[in-house]
């Protein structure tokens, strides 16, 4: 949340699924060995990787809750949730609980009046409205004394923490920070009391900071401006066209109670996952999670959402007219993220868009140089329920958006009638072992695909099957994909076009 | 009724913590952690081979990976200012343009079938490489790299392409707020024609050429300037051999490379401001000069760093971003280097009506920075974070191994982090205060605000914080008008290209065997009521007979009929055909002069030179002009070939109607000649008329009678 990256989190997380294939010369049994799997009554799933190499673990907590699951009127509440998770405890940043927790209450209050008196728009009373701003702000104030800010990431740093940060994406909300391997405790203390005993301190104050992130991110940055419409047209049904970070009249009506709620119903042991790696020993990290996280009760997990992107039925497309460079992208509907068609769609658009020798690459940036860049990627913005596979491309100087859409289109036209030379596929296979193996270098890494793949298939096995299933991939695979899903019908188009100032 | 409304909402105060569990809450402070696991530094072998090359080896068998990473000494500084970004181009070029051994394409191919990389880069104060491959490749890791250090040929393709990309970068450099605020102010400090801080422009990347970088690669790759570390799956014994196969024959020359510059800082006041009307937030950032890794103070700076605005809860972050809800990216550093001097600054982007605001409370932050001495919980968060996390420092293996080389480089001592960590350890909070004091310069800072100041919340002038000098950051074209220069440079340069231009064209020898040509067309004539479309025929048989006719309502117009000497036109009065005069023919022989196939079949001719003319864009195309002169040094007519593919894109020329421009595009290959397909013809910056071929027959039959007066 320091530095929560919601645009590059997409793109992680693309990656992260796409990290996949097995390899003949290395033992991955061994790795595969070395992880243990623990639920605790209550439903929390505990997964631990052992490496010795440094005295060092990575952690992390995989919240199964994500922007899919923003209410109506309240869209970015997931990520709001994810500031306020580094807000604090019933113990950590606050002076004197029962005062500020009676402030805070004053504080609601006043917000609330504010808030439905500002909700009447032109039948507004104007000098209601100053007043309880008047009010509203000396609230904030009031109880900002009592908060003592930051503690809670102030003790992770002091203690040595690094890294800590999180994210919130369409599918989930992830915290984590590595630690010196002798104070697991210590994360399993703070992590734990993070989501059992939480106070949701300062949120109003930290609701200007979300705008602020907003018109950084999304506003002032003309390809998170063309993201947000693109996404929008993109999914007409399926909260995947919402903007993680939310509009920015709902972020400035967030209310406690929502945000409560929101917390009350998706922060429960059965929807979250926590994955340790490290030099830790799992019978330790068993018996800590058990008497630290055991202290939250068993709920259900909660119901999921409904709705379903219905079948697009002709092109959609929007055009940005701004002074800035030109961007181009296209994103046509896929499957989710563990239907079987996912490794030739995952394979297509390595072939497509991944790598210096990718058909784009090599025809826009190396012959043509008409991009300055290209790249494709499936599962925008999500991988949960059915998302994109995406293509997009930077215009070179002097170029334009029509002739890079053009080649892009004729290049997956031929893909459709040409089947790819057997060499390519084992080329993609081949790369898709190189990264997973790399993939397997860091120990944050390995604990966010341990934890991803345990939230998206239920099974964090499915992690070391992956090689099974991209080496199953054919050509004709390949080409059936294609021809299924790159459609016309079936694709949207985002562009900026730059507009002379 | 608010009041009333307090005792109520105290019920409801208990739910509002959501406490979900009965757990006792936690004390972090009281919890007894075991002792850390030894950490085991891992021991880094150095070797030396014979030619001056400096090896740093770290095995690691966890996973079957061999990783490497080279430092070369040299860097973008050693550019001239008129060639900013060569030296970048030459760090993308030494990787994509091939070797002796293999094209860049093949490189690509072959990294990219087994999943591995090598990348190579120069930056501003060095070079560098990083390899990444499987380690049942690590021989073909090893082999790319010596090729790509040894044995670039740097393929013109891939120079064009580098080029490429570096004037897009260059077109999209205003597009993100940040990063404008963080390119100007590194000039407001550093100096804009400073190594540190300058950065290309279409002017400097068109300056480049590919024998520029293989001068670079010349001057400066040489093995007692590279440094090669590994770390990964192997046996450093045999790795060594294998290095020494690979690298042991490079040989030691050249001179020494030079130092970095100096850097002549003055503390002073100074505001500037960037006007971006797309944005609804400002980019704020505010400092002046800092320091080097190895000043007496810097383990103090470390502490003072954290307090200030380092992590989560420095003061910056604390006041700009959680109490005054300001920013979300709020932070501030002293850095160093440990070769020049850092910056000092703080940075935090705000809404554009609470600029004034927000740069009132960063420098109020920065003045607190000497007067509050920090608080014993901030001296615990300013040292226990660093003394904490210091594990970190070695829990990978590259970080290790790639920190040693560059401390061996500097001839910086291989504990140097661990005497820095006891130097932290006794940093006291007067040693902070202290370290503020001498450092840091609120009195005098530089500031850089990027927004749309329409909608500040004050004028910038009104801050007190001095004159505002608006920064322009328009992108200059890099177009020159040049006077035609005749010399030996430009005639060179000029035939130079005319000749690839031809080549591009499909070469002379396609262009020698042309006898004649037959142009269908329809050529649009543009009126203000319209275009007017005409279909049009013209034929030339070389080297001394054309015709040429437009059809206006079925009837042929035509424009010339020449067969030798003689000739003749359609008069505009009577509509009549009528025999040349000696003008006409005079300025007939001139159009034919200007024929573009007759200029590049005749380009071996000693009577007409081409001139390099400078460079420029039409229509969005950078273009490198050619002039072509005859005898006398009069210009016939003037080429716009593409800087990219040498393919042309327009052509000058004076006639009696005016300055004329024709624009070509559309180029497609015929009988092994590129012909344009389509043009635009401009007459003193208006467009008079499109001509669009549809049959293009070169050294086809030519029906008899062609040249002769057809009958009326």
């Amino acid at each position: 949340m320091k530095n929560s990256k919601i645009g590059q989190t997409i793109v992680l997380i693309c990656l992260m699924l796409l990290t996949t294939a097995a390899v003949s010369a290395f033992d991955f049994s061994e790795l595969e060995n070395s992880v243990s799997e623990f639920t605790l009554e209550n439903g929390l799933t505990v997964l631990i990787m052992e490496r010795h190499d440094a005295p060092v673990v990575s952690c992390l907590t995989y919240a199964n809750v994500g922007a899919s699951d923003d209410p109506k009127e309240y869209t970015g509440l997931a990520h709001m949730l994810e500031h306020m998770a580094f807000k604090g405890t019933t113990t950590l940043g606050t002076k004197d609980l029962d005062k500020e927790l009676e402030l805070i209450a004053v504080e609601d209050s006043v917000f609330l009046e504010l808030r439905s008196e500002r909700k009447k728009g032109r039948f507004a009373d104007s000098a209601r409205i100053a007043a309880l701003e008047a009010a509203y702000d000396s609230a904030r104030d009031a109880s900002y004394e009592y908060v003592i800010p930051n503690e809670f990431g102030n003790v992770v740093e002091r203690e040595g923490g690094v890294g800590l940060n999180a994210f919130t994406a369409s599918d989930q909300t992830v915290y984590f920070f590595s630690l010196p391997s002798n104070k697991i405790e210590l994360w399993m203390a703070m992590e734990s009391e993070r989501f059992l005993n939480p106070v949701l301190r300062e949120m109003y104050k930290e609701r200007d900071v979300v705008a602020e992130e907003r018109r950084m991110r999304s506003e002032s940055s003309p390809v998170g401006r063309l993201i947000e419409e693109f996404s929008s047209i993109a999914f007409k049904a399926h909260p995947y066209g919402i903007p993680v970070i939310g509009h920015m009249s709902d972020i400035q009506n967030y209310s406690r109670q929502a945000a409560k709620e929101q917390y009350q119903k998706y922060y429960i042991p059965s929807n979250l996952t926590i994955a340790i790696v490290g030099d830790v020993k799992s019978k330790n990290v068993i018996k800590l999670a058990k008497e630290y996280w055991g202290r939250m009760k068993y709920r259900p997990q909660p119901e999921r959402l409904g709705t379903i992107e219905p079948e697009q039925t002709g092109e959609r497309r929007v055009v940005i007219e701004d002074p800035s460079q030109p961007f181009y992208i296209v994103g046509w509907h896929v499957p989710n993220g563990t239907h079987p068609d996912r490794p030739a769609i995952d394979a297509l658009a390595d072939y497509l868009g991944q790598g210096r020798t990718s058909l784009l690459y090599k025809n826009l940036v190396k012959e043509k140089k008409a991009a300055l860049n290209v790249g494709a990627f499936p599962g925008f913005p999500g991988n949960k329920y059915p998302g994109l596979v995406a293509v997009y491309a930077m215009a070179a100087a002097k170029h334009n958006n029509d002739e890079l859409e053009t080649e892009i289109f004729n290049e997956i036209e031929r893909l459709k009638t040409e089947l790819i030379p057997a060499e390519e596929v084992e080329k993609i296979k081949a790369r898709a072992k190189a990264q997973f193996i790399n993939s397997m270098d860091d120990n944050q890494g390995v604990a966010m695909q341990l934890a991803g793949y345990q939230t998206l298939w239920g099974n964090w096995h499915e992690l070391f099957n992956e090689l099974d299933r991209i080496n199953a991939v054919t050509a004709k695979d390949i080409q059936r994909v294609a021809k299924k899903y790159l459609t016309k019908k079936n694709r949207t188009v985002g562009m900026i076009n730059t507009e002379e100032s | 009724m608010i009041r009333k409304q307090i005792l109520s909402f105290v019920a409801l105060a208990f739910l509002l913590t959501l406490a979900a569990g009965p757990g006792v809450a936690q004390d972090v402070d009281k919890l007894n952690f075991p002792k850390l696991n030894k950490l085991e530094v891992p021991e880094v072998e150095k070797v030396t081979l014979e030619n001056g090359l400096r090896l740093y080896l770290l095995p690691d068998s966890s996973l079957p990976i061999f990783k490497g990473s080279a430092r070369i000494n040299c860097g973008g500084y050693l550019n001239t200012p008129d060639k900013v970004g060569l030296a970048s181009i030459c760090g993308t070029v030494l990787r994509t343009g091939g070797t002796a051994k293999w094209t860049g394409d093949e490189i690509d191919e072959k990294l990219e079938g087994i999943g591995g990389h090598v990348e190579t880069y120069i930056g501003n104060t060095s070079g560098g490489a990083s390899i990444n491959v499987l380690s049942e490749y690590t021989d073909l890791g090893l082999e790319v790299l010596a090729e790509i250090f040894r044995r670039p040929v740097f393929e013109q393709d891939k120079v064009d392409l580098a080029k490429v990309k570096q004037r897009s970068i260059i077109s999209r450099r205003n597009d993100e707020p940040m990063q404008i605020a963080i390119r100007e102010f590194k000039k407001v400090i550093y100096g804009p024609k400073s190594p540190f801080a300058r950065h290309t422009e279409h002017a400097t990347i068109n300056a480049i050429e590919r024998q520029d970088l293989v001068d670079f690669h010349n001057k400066y790759f040489k093995p007692q300037n590279v440094q090669l570390a590994f770390w990964g799956n192997f046996d450093s014994k045999t790795l060594v051999n294998k290095i020494k196969a690979y690298f042991g024959d490079w040989v030691r020359e050249g001179d020494p490379i030079p130092a970095l510059p100096e850097i002549d800082y003055k503390f002073d006041n100074e505001v500037y401001y960037v006007h971006k009307a797309d944005v609804n937030q400002t980019n704020i950032i505010m400092g002046h000069i800092g320091g080097l890794t190895t000043d007496e103070d810097y383990p103090d700076r470390i502490v003072m760093n954290n307090i200030f605005g380092g992590g989560f809860g420095s003061r910056m972050f604390n006041a700009v971003r959680s109490r005054e809800g300001l920013a979300y990216s709020a932070f501030g550093v002293y850095t160093a280097n440990i070769s020049y001097p850092g910056m000092f600054y703080a940075f935090a982007s705000t809404k554009s009506e609470t600029t004034s605001k927000c740069v009132r409370e960063m420098i109020k932050e920065i003045k607190r920075m000497q007067k509050d001495p920090p608080t014993k919980d901030e001296m615990r968060s300013g040292k226990d974070g660093y003394l904490n996390s210091f594990v970190f420092n070695f829990d990978s293996k590259g970080e290790v191994v790639r920190r040693l080389m560059k401390y061996d480089f500097y001839n910086i001592p291989d504990d140097f982090l661990a005497q820095e960590k006891e130097k932290v350890e006794k940093v006291s909070s007067d040693d902070v205060i202290k370290a503020a004091k001498a450092n840091l310069r609120p009195d005098a800072m530089r500031i850089v605000v990027v927004g749309k100041g329409e909608d500040f919340d004050m004028p910038l002038e009104k801050l007190g914080l001095g004159d505002v000098t608006e920064i322009d950051i328009t992108i200059p074209t890099g177009e020159e008008k040049k006077e035609l220069v005749i010399n030996d440079e430009t005639l060179s340069k000029g035939k130079k290209l005319l000749d690839k231009a031809i080549k591009a064209h499909g070469g002379l020898k396609a262009y020698k065997n042309i006898k004649s040509v037959w142009r269908k067309a329809t050529a649009s004539l543009v009126t203000p009521n319209g275009e007017i479309p005409m279909p049009s025929e013209g034929i030339d048989v070389f080297p001394d007979k054309s015709m040429g006719f437009y059809s206006v309502m079925g009837r042929k117009i035509y424009s010339s009929i020449r067969n030798g000497n003689i000739g003749w036109k359609t008069d505009p009065k009577t509509m009549k055909l009528i025999p040349m005069t000696e003008e006409d023919l005079l300025k007939n022989n001139k159009q034919r002069a200007r024929n573009t196939l007759r200029i590049f079949m005749n380009s071996d001719d000693p009577n007409y030179q081409a001139v390099y003319n400078g460079s420029g864009t039409v229509e969005g195309t950078e273009v490198n002009w050619v002039a072509i002169v005859d005898k006398n040094g009069d210009v016939i007519c003037r080429f716009g070939f593409s800087t990219v593919n040498n393919e042309l894109v327009c052509k000058t020329y004076f006639s009696e109607d005016g300055s004329v421009e024709n624009v070509y595009s559309n180029l497609t290959v015929v009988n092994g000649v590129k012909v344009p397909m389509k043009s635009v013809r401009n007459v003193n910056g208006q467009k008079v008329m499109t001509y669009d071929l549809s049959e293009y027959i070169i050294n086809g039959e030519i029906p008899d009678g062609t040249f002769s007066k057809p009958e009326e």
